[in-house]
């Protein structure tokens, strides 16, 4: 089975001042391509820290990591990254926020304009083309900053807490973009979330980080049918898992 | 609830003409009435002319000396042009420099902030035992005034990058060059203009004073002469000028801000902060 994603015995300190913070690790993973992959854990647990060092913009103080069997030694480029926060930019419009990745990437932005627009349409955004970020809600900022991320066709995709600073039915809503974003375009993503609910709802497989230093305490597939419905996560073995994975929090004095 | 009376009568009217007519009308009506007043109070008591002139006064010298003031003028607008785009041409790169190099925020830097402690007037006589009491000398003061908020402004402007735009970036493989075009130069123009704006409001205050101190042309030599002989209507007329020549500056920036950065908080009409920046 090829590998899109290896990480062989990653840890990560941070050496303070004050004192030296065992963040992370360490840990072993292996993510296979096109997997919607979730890293849960309670915050502070390191899985952010592990998402900077796969996107190669934090380093591991030990072990490797590699993306499609190159190692990772810098800013990888190959990727997109959606934050907690849109982090749109107020001096262009929802389109150009999208295709700022061109011209950041020095690529032509009137080749990556059609399929902008296309993504932009299949989030509800086609009306919003040339609104700025500050006329749009925060559910619609952060399906632009999804857009964003895929434009330049990436085929890794890396997401930090993407629905953490919504409310709770705009997190619904877009929980359903994103699988149906995922599910046409067949990427790998990794999606950091400390929501249980979440991780079950929308990944093939969990893995459960434990409190700091973050380690990996389960690695549970999710063989739910997709699309994730209402119907599905209202089924016994969604509950099951869910279940599950709080136990385990529970172990920790977590729940 | 049960009542079938909507919650909105109607939809909210805008305000009436006359009300839009009365708004605007406000502040220069303000103004007349301020100065009618003026020119009332020095007639009724006959405040002496070297005290305080009636504005009528003040108008009617304007006028008669109208050759000498447009000619003055010239040159200290010239002065306050001149140091102030100076100031803004070195200011905004040597703030991109100091904000992205240790070195010189070790060095250029606290040089730069102890020159900024420093009173500039106190230069001035230096300026001129250096430079005469030409243009030159004016224009390194009115540089001086104007570089720091420049500086200081351009340093926070260029340092301050969202660290989450800074890593979308870094994601992308962008270069420095990219990077400043894109995000970094459009994200520190508020806060540039900010400084900007400091240093138009200080120009043309660094300008006068420079002529005062030494020169022999320019709206700041002339009301020093126009003191000297008790002429306080001549030299307010010269004030208004004064006072007009530095609106045109800063509303030049204003405008040109206007221009560049429409997408700011401070330029949205419909924020409750927006209005003149």
């Amino acid at each position: 089975m090829s590998v899109a994603v290896a990480v062989e015995g990653a840890l990560k300190v941070y050496p303070g001042p004050p004192a030296p913070v065992h963040a992370l690790g360490p840990l072993d993973l292996a993510i296979a391509p096109g997997s919607f992959v979730a890293l849960l854990g309670p915050s502070g647990c390191g899985k952010s820290t592990l998402l900077s060092m796969i996107a190669g913009l934090e380093p591991p103080s030990r072990g490797r990591i590699a993306i499609d069997g190159r190692p990772v030694a810098g800013p990888q480029t190959a990727i997109g990254i959606v934050f907690q926060s849109p982090v749109l930019v107020d001096w262009r419009d929802v389109l150009g926020n999208v295709l700022l990745q061109a011209d950041l990437r020095g690529l032509d932005r009137r080749a990556l304009e059609p399929r902008a627009r296309a993504l932009l349409r299949s989030v509800g955004l086609e009306g919003f083309l040339h609104r700025r970020p500050w006329e749009l809600s925060g559910g619609m900022q952060q399906r632009a900053a999804f857009c964003r991320a895929l434009v330049h066709d990436p085929p890794l995709v890396l997401m930090d807490e993407p629905l953490g600073a919504l409310d709770a039915m705009t997190r619904e809503q877009l929980r359903a973009d994103l699988e149906r974003l995922w599910m046409r375009t067949g990427k790998t993503v990794i999606l950091v979330t400390h929501s249980i609910e979440e991780a079950v709802q929308l990944s093939d497989r969990v893995i459960v980080i434990s409190p700091r230093p973050g380690r990996i305490v389960r690695d549970l597939p999710v063989e739910l049918p997709r699309p994730r419905t209402l119907e599905v996560c209202e089924s016994p073995p969604f509950h099951a898992l869910v279940a599950e994975i709080k136990r385990i929090f529970q172990g920790y004095g977590l729940l | 609830m049960a009542s079938s009376e909507p919650l909105l009568a109607e939809p909210a009217a805008g305000p009436s003409r006359l009300r839009v007519v009365l708004d605007r009308a406000t502040g220069p009506l303000f103004a007349l009435a301020f100065f009618a007043a003026w020119e009332a109070v020095v007639r009724l008591f006959e405040v002496p002319l070297y005290i305080a002139p009636p504005p009528s006064a003040v108008l009617f010298q304007l006028w008669r000396n109208l050759p000498r003031i447009a000619e003055y003028t010239l040159v200290t607008g010239g002065e306050t042009l001149g140091g102030f785009l100076s100031a803004v041409i070195l200011g905004v790169p040597l703030a991109l420099a100091v904000a992205f190099s240790p070195f010189l925020r070790r060095t250029f830097y606290p040089a730069a902030v102890t020159l900024e402690m420093v009173p500039k007037i106190a230069f001035a006589p230096l300026f001129v035992t250096w430079f005469g009491f030409g243009y030159l000398p004016k224009l390194v003061i009115v540089f001086l005034v104007c570089f720091f908020p420049i500086l200081l402004n351009g340093i926070l402007a260029f340092g301050s990058l969202p660290p989450e735009l800074h890593r979308l970036c870094r994601s992308t493989g962008a270069g420095p060059w990219r990077t400043f075009r894109w995000v970094r130069l459009p994200a520190a123009a508020p806060q540039l203009f900010v400084g900007v704006k400091g240093a138009a409001v200080n120009a043309t205050v660094g300008a006068t004073i420079a002529e005062w101190i030494g020169g022999d042309a320019g709206l700041g030599y002339y009301i020093q002469i126009a003191t000297g002989d008790l002429r306080m209507d001549l030299a307010f007329a010269i004030i208004l000028v004064l006072a007009a020549l530095g609106l045109a500056l800063f509303g030049l920036v204003v405008l040109v801000e206007r221009l560049l950065i429409p997408w700011h908080v401070s330029q949205r009409r419909s924020s409750p902060g927006g209005g003149w920046g």
